[in-house]
């Protein structure tokens, strides 16, 4: 397939994980039949892990890898989770995406990649303070369209 | 995206981004008309547009409260 970034993206990109501070693990979940946007996303992703080296990227399939899907309640493909890596250990930070991050939303994956890799919300102490308290679980999810 | 930044706080919070033309039913069940829609606990709640970080911290706070 041809390659999905043109050079000046790559290049601009590049310049923002120039300033990546820890290592990003980056789980692809697809699957093989009734996802048209499957393949396109798997290779943009790809992609754009190979622009840094804290950036690493695993493929799994939503069927076949069943089990890991459920334990990181991934349930639609195509579908990323973000997490952070330090050596082998991964920590799961909630942050999923699902869907081609196309338009808009592909400058929400390169910021999700920072936010991760920062290892800090950027929120309010105000806000932190609330949400560190959570004692019950909050599923927030975010419909967009690529724009 | 600031529902990552919330997920990133705290181990009880799960933000995802859905892309809203390939996933119809659920944005059917979330009554989803204007983008961005953040739905709360699968429906608890629903804030559509962009808001600020207050706005979606005190519907986060309502729909915990019950």
């Amino acid at each position: 397939m041809a390659q999905l970034l043109n050079n000046d993206i790559t290049q601009q990109i590049r310049e923002v994980f120039d300033g990546l501070k820890n290592p990003v693990h980056l789980m692809f979940f697809g699957r093989v039949d009734n996802c048209d946007y499957c393949d396109d996303t798997r290779q943009l992703v790809e992609e754009v892990a190979e622009i840094s080296d804290l950036l690493s990227i695993e493929i799994y399939d939503l069927d076949a890898d069943a089990d890991l899907a459920e334990k990181y309640n991934v349930d639609k493909a195509p579908g990323l989770v973000i997490a952070a890596k330090e050596g082998e250990q991964i920590t799961d930070f909630g942050v999923r995406l699902a869907g081609i991050p196309s338009g808009h939303e592909f400058t929400s994956l390169i910021q999700d990649i920072v936010l991760v890799s920062n290892r800090d919300s950027g929120l309010n102490p105000q806000t932190r303070e609330f949400l560190k308290g959570l004692d019950k679980p909050i599923l927030l999810q975010v419909h967009v369209t690529p724009t | 995206m600031l529902a990552h930044q919330m997920a990133m706080e705290s181990p009880m919070i799960q933000a995802e981004m859905v892309e809203a033309t390939e996933f119809p039913e659920l944005a059917n069940r979330h009554g989803v008309s204007g983008v961005p829609q953040t739905t709360i606990n699968d429906g608890k709640a629903h804030v559509v547009g962009a808001v600020p970080e207050p706005n979606l911290l005190a519907e986060i706070q309502r729909v915990l409260a019950g």
